[in-house]
C-alpha cells in the first residue's frame, strides 16, 4: 500500500541511464511512491534540470552514457549550483574505485551497487531525500531567524535612540537622517577605494550611528532643552555627552567585544572631534579619529544645519553645504570635503528619496547580502515564486506560437520552446549549439555566429537586439526577424551569460512590401512602367552615362478615340495591351518602356551608330491591325546626346517632334534635330 | 516454460534475482524486455566499425543489465569483454575469443527467453 495520501504530493525522481531496461527496473521499484522522470543521457538530464530544477527531489545517475556521461553531468550541475539543491545517487555498474571517488568529489551523496536490490534502492532513496529536505528546512529556519534577529536589533537601537531624542525635544527623524547620510558618504568612500571599507562595514557603522548621542541621556533636562545660548559651564556639561555615551556602551556587561558595541563606542566618543584637533573630548587630530566617527560627525553637522531647532531655523541644503565647506562648523577631513563637493546634488536627491522609507528594506538588504555570499540559502517562498513564473512563461510561450529560444554560455546550450521545437521538427535542447542543426541548417552559415556576436557586444543597459535573417524553416526560405535580449551575470563587471529571444516570420510582410513597390511602379493595365518610374530610371541613366547614346521615342495611337467610341472601352483596353505586348516582345531588358497614360507610350533605348533604322523598325512593328481596328502611330523622336543630360528637355524635344507629326497628318515619325526632319514612311 | 525453468536453462541465478526484485512477474517482465534491447546489436556494429569506445560502452551496458537480472553467464562474459575493451584504441585479435563467448552466451540466453513468450 502506498504511504502517500495524496498523489499530487509525490516527489519527483529523475533517473538518468542509457539502458531502457535499467531505467524501467528502477522506475518499477520506485513509481509507487514517487513520480519518475527519465533521461537517456546527461544532456537530456541537463535540459530537464534546467526546466524543473525545483521539482526534482533526487537524481539517480549512471556514469557510462553516450552524448554526455555522468561525470560531465555532475560538472554541469556544479557549474549551475544544482548540485546544492538536488541530491544525486550514483547507480553505475562501474566498480573501479577511482571512478567512485571522483563521483563523490563531484558532490554525489550516495552510491548504489549493482545488481539493484529493491529494498536497498528504496531505503537509500528515502534516506537521501529526507536528509536533504531536512537540511533545506534548517537553512530556511536559520534564514528566517537571522531576519528576525536583525529586525529586533535594529528595532532596539531605534527605540533607544528615540528615547534620547524625545528627551532632547527632537523628532526621531534625526537618527534616520544620520543613518542615510552616513551610508551615503560611506558608499562614496568605497567607490573611491578610500579607507578600505566594505559593504559589511557600512551596515555596521550605519547601525552604530544611531547610538551617537545616547550619552545625552545623562544630561540634565534643563541644560539639554535650554532655548537660549549656553553658558560656558552649561556648554561643558553638554560636551560631556560624548564621553558619557562611550562609557555607557563600555559598561554593558560581557558585551565589550561585540562589533556593534566597539563601533558605537568610537562613534559616541569621537563624533565631535575635528580634523585639525580642535574638537572634543580628546582633541584627536587627522586620521587619529576613526573614519566612522569622522563620517558621523559630518552627517551630524549637516543634519543639525538643515533641521529646525529651538534656537535656529533650518538652512537650505545649498547653504548648509556652503557653510561646512567654508569651515564654519569646524575642520573636516579633506577627503570628506571632496565627497560633499562632488556629491552635493546627488545627496539632496538621496535625502528626498529616503524620506519615509521603511527600515525593513535594509534588513532585507542585509539578508540578501548574506545570501549572495553563500551564508544562507534562498527561502522556499522564492522557489515557489520562481516556479510560478516558470509556469506563466511556459503558458504564454505556448500561446504565442513563436519559435522562442534560450541560449546559455555555461554549459553552452540552446533550448527551444516546446512549440518551436515541434514546429521545426527538432529536439528542444542542443549542446554545443554552434555546430548543431539549429545554427547550421535553420540559419545560414555565419548568421548564427553573427547573432551571437551581436548579443555579446550588447550591454546590460542596452541588451535588446533585432536582426533580419533569411532562415530555412522546414525547407522554405523565409525572411525572419530575430528579437533577442542578452543576459548578464549580477556581479561586477557583468559577464555575458546567455540570451533569450524569439524568431518572427516577416516573410509575407516583406513580400507584400515588395509587391506594393512593384505595383506602385507599374501601370496596372499593361504591366509597363508608369511615367514617374520611367522618368526616375532614365534620369539615373542620363547622369551615369555621359556618352548618352540613347534615343527617346514618344508615340500615341492614331484615332484611338474612335476605337473606344466604336467598339467600347474594353476593346480599347485590349488594343492598348496588344500594343504593349508588341513592345515587350521586341525590346531588350535594358530598354525602358512606359505607358504615360491614355494611348501615349514612351520608349527609351540605347543605339549604336544610327538612330533611324531602329526607329523605323519599331514604327513598322507597331503598324498593323488588332481585330477590326487598324493601328497606326505618330512618333516623336529625340537623341539624348542633345538634351544636355536633362530629362525634361529631352522629353520636351520628343514631344515637339510628335506634335509635328500630328500636324502633318499622323502615321509617321519625326526626329527632333535642331530643326525637325520627317521620316520617309508614308 | 516458467521463469525459473528459463533461468535454469540459461544457467542464470533465479534465487538471486528473486531475492532482489521480489516478484516473479517483475522478473519476467524485464527479462522479456531484453528481446528489444539494442545493446548487443550496438556492440556488434561498433566492433565491425572499429569504434572501440562505443563498443566498450555497449559491453558495459550489457554487463549492467545482466547483473541486475542475475543473468550470470552473459554478465561474466560481458564483464570480461568490457574490461578488455576499456581504454582500447584499436581492435586486437585477442578480443575475438571474448567476443565469441559473449555472442554464444547472448544467443543462448535469447533463445531461452523466446521460449518464455
Amino acid at each position: 500500500m502506498s504511504r502517500n495520501k495524496n498523489v499530487f504530493e509525490k516527489k519527483k525522481i529523475l533517473i538518468v541511464d542509457d539502458s531502457e531496461i535499467n531505467r524501467a527496473l528502477l522506475s518499477d521499484m520506485l513509481s509507487n511512491e514517487y513520480e519518475i522522470v527519465e533521461a537517456e543521457n546527461g544532456l537530456e538530464a541537463s535540459a530537464i534540470l534546467h526546466e524543473q530544477e525545483q521539482e526534482i527531489s533526487l537524481m539517480l545517475l549512471d556514469i557510462m552514457m553516450p552524448v554526455m556521461d555522468g561525470f560531465e553531468t555532475l560538472e554541469v550541475m556544479n557549474k549551475n549550483d544544482w548540485i546544492k539543491d538536488i541530491p544525486v545517487i550514483m547507480i553505475s555498474a562501474e566498480t573501479v574505485p577511482a571512478y567512485i571517488d571522483r563521483a563523490y568529489e563531484l558532490g554525489v551523496q550516495d552510491y548504489i551497487n549493482r545488481p539493484f536490490d529493491e529494498q536497498t534502492v528504496r531505503r537509500r532513496v528515502v534516506n537521501t531525500i529526507l536528509l536533504f529536505s531536512k537540511q533545506k528546512e534548517l537553512t530556511h529556519m536559520v534564514t528566517n531567524q537571522i531576519m528576525e534577529k536583525e529586525n529586533d536589533n535594529k528595532l532596539m537601537i531605534e527605540i533607544l535612540s528615540n528615547i534620547v531624542e524625545f528627551r532632547n525635544g527632537e523628532s526621531g527623524l534625526h537618527v534616520l537622517h544620520i543613518r542615510t547620510l552616513t551610508e551615503f558618504f560611506l558608499k562614496w568612500l568605497i567607490e573611491q577605494g578610500e579607507y578600505g571599507l566594505s559593504q559589511e562595514d557600512i551596515y555596521l557603522i550605519c547601525n552604530a550611528s544611531a547610538l551617537h548621542d545616547i550619552g545625552k541621556i545623562s544630561i540634565p533636562t534643563e541644560v539639554l532643552n535650554k532655548p537660549g545660548r549656553f553658558t560656558d559651564e552649561e556648554y561643558e556639561i553638554m560636551k560631556g555627552h560624548a564621553l558619557e555615551g562611550a562609557r555607557l556602551l563600555q559598561d554593558i556587561p560581557l558585551r565589550e567585544n561585540e562589533p556593534l558595541i566597539q563601533m558605537g563606542y568610537q562613534i559616541c566618543r569621537w563624533h565631535h572631534e575635528r580634523y585639525d584637533g580642535r574638537g572634543y573630548p580628546d582633541r584627536l587630530k587627522g586620521d587619529e579619529i576613526p573614519i566612522a566617527a569622522q563620517v558621523v560627525a559630518l552627517a551630524d553637522v549637516y543634519d543639525a544645519l538643515t533641521s529646525k531647532r529651538v534656537y535656529k531655523a533650518a538652512y537650505s541644503h545649498e547653504k548648509a553645504v556652503e557653510m561646512i565647506l567654508n569651515g564654519e562648523c569646524g575642520v573636516f577631513n579633506p577627503v570628506l570635503m571632496n565627497c560633499l563637493r562632488e556629491t552635493s546634488a546627488d545627496l539632496k536627491e538621496e535625502l528626498a528619496r529616503s524620506e519615509g522609507q521603511n527600515f525593513q528594506e535594509e534588513a532585507l538588504d542585509a539578508v540578501e547580502q548574506m545570501i549572495e555570499s553563500g551564508e544562507v540559502e534562498v527561502s522556499d517562498r522564492t522557489f515557489k515564486l520562481l516556479e510560478h513564473e516558470r509556469v506563466k512563461y511556459k503558458f504564454f510561450a505556448e500561446l504565442s506560437q513563436e519559435i522562442q529560444f534560450e541560449y546559455t554560455v555555461t554549459p553552452e546550450m540552446l533550448i527551444l520552446s516546446e512549440w518551436g521545437a515541434k514546429y521545426l521538427n527538432m529536439p528542444e535542447t542542443f549542446l554545443n549549439p554552434k555546430t548543431e542543426a539549429f545554427a547550421t541548417s535553420v540559419f545560414a552559415e555565419d548568421d548564427f555566429l553573427h547573432l551571437l556576436e551581436k548579443l555579446e557586444n550588447s550591454t546590460p543597459d542596452d541588451p535588446v537586439i533585432e536582426e533580419k535573417y533569411l532562415l530555412n524553416i522546414n525547407g522554405h526560405e523565409r525572411w525572419s526577424k530575430v528579437i533577442a535580449r542578452s543576459m548578464w551575470s549580477s556581479w561586477e563587471p557583468p559577464e555575458f551569460s546567455g540570451a533569450i529571444g524569439k524568431i518572427v516570420d516577416i516573410h509575407d510582410e516583406l513580400e507584400k512590401m515588395n509587391h506594393l513597390q512593384v505595383m506602385a511602379a507599374h501601370d496596372s493595365l499593361t504591366g509597363l512602367l508608369n511615367h514617374k518610374t520611367a522618368k526616375t530610371q532614365i534620369e539615373a541613366i542620363l547622369s551615369r552615362d555621359t556618352e548618352r547614346k540613347y534615343v527617346l521615342i514618344v508615340f500615341d495611337l492614331d484615332h484611338f478615340k474612335q476605337a473606344n467610341d466604336t467598339y467600347g472601352h474594353l476593346f480599347g483596353d485590349e488594343v492598348l495591351k496588344y500594343v504593349a505586348d508588341i513592345m515587350k516582345r521586341n525590346t531588350r531588358s535594358f530598354d525602358i518602356i512606359c505607358r504615360m497614360g491614355g494611348d501615349e507610350f514612351l520608349l527609351f533605348m540605347p543605339y549604336k551608330d544610327e538612330i533611324e533604322p531602329l526607329v523605323k523598325r519599331i514604327f513598322l512593328l507597331l503598324c498593323g491591325q488588332y481585330k477590326e481596328f487598324l493601328i497606326s502611330v505618330s512618333m516623336g523622336v529625340a537623341d539624348a546626346k542633345e538634351c544636355g543630360g536633362d530629362y525634361d528637355s529631352l522629353f520636351h524635344m520628343a514631344d515637339k517632334a510628335l506634335y509635328k507629326v500630328k500636324r502633318g497628318g499622323r502615321n509617321n515619325y519625326c526626329f527632333y534635330k535642331n530643326e525637325l526632319t520627317g521620316g520617309d514612311v508614308q | 516454460m516458467t521463469v525459473k525453468e528459463c533461468y535454469e536453462a540459461i544457467g542464470a541465478d533465479y534465487e538471486d534475482v528473486m531475492g532482489r526484485l521480489r516478484k516473479d512477474e517483475r522478473v519476467q517482465k524485464f527479462v522479456l524486455k531484453l528481446l528489444d534491447d539494442k545493446s548487443y546489436e550496438l556492440l556488434e556494429n561498433s566492433v565491425a566499425s572499429k569504434d572501440m569506445s562505443e563498443a566498450f560502452r555497449a559491453a558495459h551496458t550489457l554487463k549492467g543489465v545482466c547483473q541486475n537480472l542475475s543473468l550470470t553467464p552473459l554478465f561474466q562474459s560481458a564483464s570480461e569483454l568490457a574490461e578488455r575493451l576499456r581504454n582500447a584504441q584499436d581492435y586486437d585479435e585477442d578480443m575475438e575469443p571474448l567476443l565469441e563467448q559473449v555472442k554464444k552466451d547472448y544467443t543462448h540466453m535469447i533463445d531461452c527467453i523466446r521460449q518464455l513468450t
